[in-house]
């Protein structure tokens, strides 16, 4: 069965969570949400084409194998604003804090991020997927638009390095891909961005060599990109391949 | 022409506290698992896009700065038959356009009315000025002419929307680059084209605290001896190794195909990025700087940071070893890491050209001119 694998790195990283208000929570590894977002935007898909976001919603399996967790970064961010009082019009961001001086608040908002965390996917098309494996590849290796992990000031800070290839399972291709390395001295990365001793692996559907040790629901089946509504969906888990 | 602009910049701060948190400590993150010293994109975002330099270099340098479009606009009214009171507020509604307007107060507006109709009308003036220095570049000077002379012609105000259309260029860029979201109509969202990494240094740090008093200059010391103020800030310095990636064709678009506007939209980002410091605590520190090293790159290929070349933190170990300073072994660790990931994954950028302060090396001119063609 042919497989996308690929490797998620940046010294910041940020997958959202269910987020209202003030909090914006980060999981320790990319939602299905955000990954169907790196593959539009690397294929030119907008936001507000619903349909092709839809059908790239349907067409594709994605597994995880989460190398690095990373750590908590817990971002104190302050934005200031006027109030929309009378008909002043804010025409940049320069006249809103000149003009706006007097009516200025401030919004504030507790955002998390992961520092140093590593993630690789592996992707499986559907018999409806919209591009094969090999287009998404390309476009991968030459996107459309900006890529990031979760937040646009979190670049990748290292080439996807997209490989599609024959595996049996997502266990098979998550574990045989072979990435080519970040730093030069193989020693060197074991020392400033260890893996992690108990790796842990997220997956959609049956899967031949993963054993699920548990049986996660997550809201992050986008339903309609343009309304921002998500449906739920079952998520597969193993730590450690299920080794115990 | 290429997709990707990619900029990397070395930039070293003195003892500073450029970007707070909650407790007023400069902000920090963990990269190869050891503390480092953080500047949040946002916080680099905004020193930059509200900076003078940014405004200026956007519209060309080329232009007029005055607080008296107001009175031009009004004479000219006046030339062409508009009577006092409505060229005084035509005229009082487009320079409101450019910046905050002068107000006379009741008291002085009182003592005008005993005044001759010359005189008065004269020191009405006073209320079509902006307060401050404003700039007007060619195209906008011409464009509030245009619409000053259509008033004058069909003897009615300016519309808002006519008022909204005069500014519409500086707006467009500040929002293209920096995109907007408004949750509340999303029809008038607009995808940020370009990508800013918190700056993280290349090194680690330690947080230093600085206790201070001050003291009271008339106090004499004969009843109470101490201080009359104490505080304490977090500082610390830093060799920030930051990051900006450019969707050159987003851009353009963005900006309705503007090409030429989207060079100097470029250019006026590069400037303000290597020249333009964040404004946290500079009246404390004076810690301004200009970067000391840029690298920009071109390519149609997946853009990404170089910040793996400071997982690795630069230390004074290392540099007393090879006997180095701090400026130097980041430039090496982060060209080794250039050249080191092309051989690996094949050429990340077509084309590159480099300024390296510290040497000497290139020329700001070039730079700019290397990013906007």
């Amino acid at each position: 069965m042919k497989h996308l694998v690929f490797r998620l790195y940046g010294p910041l990283a940020a997958w959202g969570e269910i987020a209202v208000g003030e909090s914006r929570h980060s999981a320790v590894y990319p939602s299905k949400s955000a990954l169907l977002g790196l593959l539009a935007a690397a294929l030119g898909i907008r936001r507000d084409e619903e349909e092709q976001q839809a059908a790239l919603a349907a067409g594709y399996l994605f597994a995880v194998k989460v190398l690095r967790t990373g750590s908590l970064l817990r971002d104190y961010h302050t934005t200031q604003v006027p109030d929309s009082a009378g008909k002043v019009v804010y025409r940049t961001r320069r006249e809103e804090l000149i003009r706006g001086k007097a009516r200025l608040g401030t919004i504030l908002s507790s955002r998390e991020y992961r520092c140093d965390s590593m993630a690789l996917v592996a992707v499986r098309a559907n018999a409806n997927a919209p591009f094969t494996l090999e287009t998404i590849r390309e476009k991968l290796l030459k996107p459309a638009f900006l890529l990031y992990l979760g937040r646009k000031s979190c670049p990748l800070a290292a080439p996807l390095d997209p490989v599609v290839s024959d595996w049996d399972s997502f266990g098979q291709a998550l574990d045989e891909a072979e990435l080519k390395a970040l730093m030069v001295e193989p020693d060197d990365e074991q020392r400033w961005i260890p893996v992690e001793y108990q790796t842990r692996y997220y997956w959609e559907g049956e899967d031949s060599s993963l054993k699920a040790q548990q049986v996660l629901t997550r809201h992050d089946q986008p339903f309609s990109r343009r309304r921002w509504q998500f449906s739920q969906r079952a998520e597969n888990l193993c730590i450690g391949k299920g080794e115990g | 022409m290429s997709r990707f602009i990619q900029l990397h910049l070395l930039t070293s701060y003195p003892p500073a506290n450029l970007n707070r948190d909650d407790l007023g400590r400069p902000k920090t993150a963990k990269m190869g698992g050891v503390d480092r010293l953080r500047v949040s994109s946002q916080s680099l975002k905004r020193a930059w896009r509200t900076s003078d330099l940014f405004g200026k270099t956007v519209k060309n340098g080329l232009g007029t700065r005055t607080k008296e479009m107001g009175r031009k606009v009004y004479e000219r009214l006046v030339e062409k038959g508009i009577g006092h009171k409505d060229a005084l507020s035509w005229a009082g509604a487009i320079a409101g356009v450019f910046g905050k307007l002068k107000k006379l107060t009741d008291k002085e507006k009182t003592a005008l009315k005993k005044l001759a109709t010359e005189e008065r009308r004269e020191k009405e003036l006073v209320e079509v000025e902006i307060e401050q220095l404003a700039f007007f570049d060619l195209e906008e000077e011409q464009a509030v002419l245009d619409l000053t002379n259509s008033i004058a012609e069909r003897k009615e105000g300016p519309q808002p929307e006519e008022l909204n259309l005069l500014r519409q260029k500086m707006t467009s860029v500040d929002i293209a680059l920096f995109g907007r979201m408004l949750a509340s109509s999303p029809a008038f969202n607009v995808e940020a084209a370009c990508q800013v990494a918190h700056a993280i240094s290349v090194h680690p740090i330690v947080i230093e605290d600085d206790y201070f008093t001050a003291v009271d200059d008339l106090n004499d010391g004969s009843e109470d001896a101490g201080a009359a103020h104490i505080g304490e800030t977090g500082f610390a310095a830093g060799l920030f190794y930051s990051y900006i990636c450019i969707n050159r064709d987003l851009l353009a678009e963005n900006l309705g195909g503007d090409e030429d506007l989207a060079q100097r939209a470029i250019a006026a980002l590069t400037e303000a990025a290597v020249k333009v410091p964040p404004n946290g605590k500079q009246n404390s520190f004076a810690s301004r700087a200009y970067a000391s090293y840029v690298l920009a790159e071109k390519g149609e290929q997946q853009p990404r940071s170089l910040s793996v070349a400071f997982l690795k933190p630069i230390d004074n170990r290392t540099l007393y070893r090879d006997d180095q300073d701090f400026g130097t072994a980041a430039v090496e660790a982060l060209e080794a890491h250039r050249q080191n990931m092309n051989k690996v994954y094949g050429d990340c950028a077509d084309e590159l050209y480099a300024i390296n302060a510290l040497k000497g090396d290139g020329a700001m001119a070039e730079l700019l001119d290397f990013v906007t063609c």
